[in-house]
């Protein structure tokens, strides 16, 4: 069977709450080793994936997006986004240098439409530090497990219903 | 009349950094490429490390052209071993040559410099009208990085390359694998000629002294002796007894200047200027259809030259990929003595020079580092005083946008000189 939905962490492993994303993914898999080995579901652990996420979204039915943010919310607090609403945060830089997951689904939906058909959800944890060498915050770090059901949630959300459509 | 301009962010360039222009009397008075970012002091960094860990060190200076850092530190090294390494490890070096020259060429020419001559502001604007140009962009952008990984490991900062050779032959499926994505972009490669040639190019015609490795068999982008348009050759080891750096208060990076005090070029017109006759057959034949008179003199066509070099890097790939048949030992063996060594490839943005001393253990007691951003600084600003005269009577908007986009055209990698930032036009009164 091939997969139809991705969940992916996205982040930098040596830059403190940057790393957030990776994290919770890697978490979600060893807690929930029953949905993320299932066929349908492909996972992936990016650091600094670039234009490069379009081709992980490629062809894919959903997808859960996992990335740490910044925010005036308190460290560790977890926003969910949909597509259109995370598009919301694109910022003006020209340069690809300044791009973040935003401008890159931005660009993937100006040169490919039918991404709006993916059911993209991103999970955006609120990080505190994101200095070069630093560790997770304890606030951070302390939100992973919940990071972790809410991506159990996205995933089993997901596959019903991709299921009732596919029916 | 312009009196002042200052752009927050030069865009779509590698790295940050800052342009500073004082006008008097309609004539540029003071012109600088500001290069404030702290030094990076990788050379520093090398000493009293092993010399094989020398490659992998570099390559991170750049993410855009790490198998130049790995390539030039390599040849280095050899030399100053006395190392002589086998014909297929030569050759799959090129090949690993041609994915970066791939990724980076087909980076630049559509997403950083394109949007500039089709007067829009980032690739995202180009992707909303012309979503085709953009899609076929990132697949021939990808195809370089695909490359990359199938024999590096990594599509960036790929891991196999070692003084000696490689680590192991990288696996002969996964490379004869990538023959289809290949052909089809020795395909788009000839179209990105074809096109490149209609774009609207500003008029400025320079007087360059073009600089670039060269070799009578293949077009230099491993290796080669090095050429000038205005002197005799030298060998690499030699290079800097002609090239000299030097500082120069406003920049954390050295100029570069030949020992005569002159600004030289380097990078893909210098390449095309001085190797054409070694391009690869369908290259060759994409430079006389699309009726492109050599030497190409002006700053901003440098993206016709990344297009032809494009498809000479896709069709020395092709040819290398179906003879790709590794035998015997990946590497050859290290014999450590104390020594001295140059090695110099052609980096996408141009010649990368790297000289080391090592110890009899292997570690490094001293490394220079030459990239060509830095030695086309001092050229930056001659280009851009060349300009000044055509600018100054423009609307401010468009006189800073031409400003930028000769800075763009040279595809500067401010991360390798070091970091670049802030355009600043004033004049005084």
């Amino acid at each position: 069977m091939e997969a139809k939905i991705t969940v992916i962490g996205i982040g930098q492993s040596l830059r403190g709450d940057d790393a957030a994303g990776l994290m919770a993914v890697r978490l979600w898999q060893k807690n929930f080793p029953e949905t993320a080995s299932r066929p349908e579901v492909r996972v992936e652990t990016l650091e600094l994936p670039g234009l490069g996420l379009l081709d992980y979204l490629d062809g894919m039915q959903a997808a859960v997006l996992v990335d740490a943010i910044r925010s005036p919310d308190p460290a560790g607090s977890l926003r969910r986004f949909t597509l259109r609403q995370a598009l919301a945060f694109t910022s003006d830089a020209r340069s690809a240098h300044g791009w973040g997951v935003a401008e890159t689904l931005q660009l993937g939906l100006a040169l490919n439409p039918s991404l709006c058909q993916c059911r993209l959800i991103l999970l955006g944890l609120s990080g505190r530090h994101f200095q070069t060498g630093a560790a997770l915050s304890p606030e951070v770090e302390a939100a992973l497990p919940y990071a972790a059901e809410r991506i159990e949630h996205e995933v089993l959300r997901s596959l019903r219903k991709l299921a009732r459509k596919n029916d | 009349m312009i009196e002042k301009i200052e752009v927050p962010a030069l865009a779509r360039v590698e790295g940050e950094g800052g342009l500073y222009i004082k006008l008097k009397d309609g004539q540029a008075e003071e012109i600088r490429v500001d290069i404030y970012e702290p030094p990076r002091f990788f050379e520093g960094f090398l000493q009293g490390r092993f010399l094989q860990e020398v490659p992998d060190i570099t390559a991170r200076i750049c993410g855009i052209c790490p198998v130049a850092y790995q390539m030039s530190s390599v040849q280095a090294l050899e030399s100053a071993l006395g190392i002589t390494i086998s014909e297929q490890t030569r050759l799959l070096r090129r090949l690993l040559y041609c994915g970066e020259y791939i990724e980076s060429h087909a980076l630049h020419i559509y997403l950083l410099q394109a949007p500039d001559l089709l007067g829009k502001e980032s690739a995202l604007e180009l992707a909303a009208v012309a979503p085709d140009v953009v899609r076929n962009a990132l697949r021939l952008k990808k195809i370089g990085n695909d490359l990359l990984k199938a024999i590096g490991g990594r599509s960036v900062h790929p891991v196999n390359a070692c003084v000696g050779g490689f680590y192991r032959w990288p696996d002969v499926e996964p490379i004869k694998a990538l023959l289809p994505d290949l052909e089809w972009g020795l395909e788009a490669a000839q179209e990105t000629v074809r096109w490149s040639v209609t774009l609207p190019y500003p008029d400025l015609e320079l007087d360059y002294e073009f600089v670039a490795l060269h070799r009578p068999d293949e077009y230099a982008v491993y290796d080669g002796d090095v050429w000038s348009s205005k002197r005799k050759p030298v060998p690499v080891d030699e290079f800097d007894k002609v090239y000299l750096e030097e500082h120069v208060r406003h920049s954390n990076a050295l100029h570069s200047r030949t020992i005569d005090g002159n600004p030289y070029l380097v990078g893909p017109l210098a390449r095309l200027n001085l190797n054409h006759e070694q391009l690869s057959p369908l290259a060759q034949k994409a430079l006389s259809e699309a009726g492109i008179k050599l030497p190409l003199c002006n700053p901003y066509k440098s993206l016709i030259a990344r297009a032809i070099e494009l498809v000479d890097a896709y069709e020395t790939a092709i040819q290398l990929v179906k003879n790709y048949q590794p035998s015997g030992k990946a590497y050859a063996p290290l014999t450590l003595k104390a020594g001295v060594g140059a090695g110099a490839s052609e980096a996408p943005r141009g010649l990368l020079f790297h000289r080391y001393a090592v110890d009899a253990q292997g570690l490094v007691l001293r490394a220079r580092i030459v990239p060509p951003t830095a030695q086309n600084l001092p050229r930056m600003e001659e280009d851009l005083k060349s300009l000044v005269p055509q600018i100054i009577q423009l609307p401010h908007a468009e006189a800073t946008l031409t400003a930028e986009h000769l800075v763009r055209s040279y595809d500067p990698c401010i991360s390798c000189a070091t970091h670049f930032l802030k355009l600043r036009i004033e004049e005084i009164e």
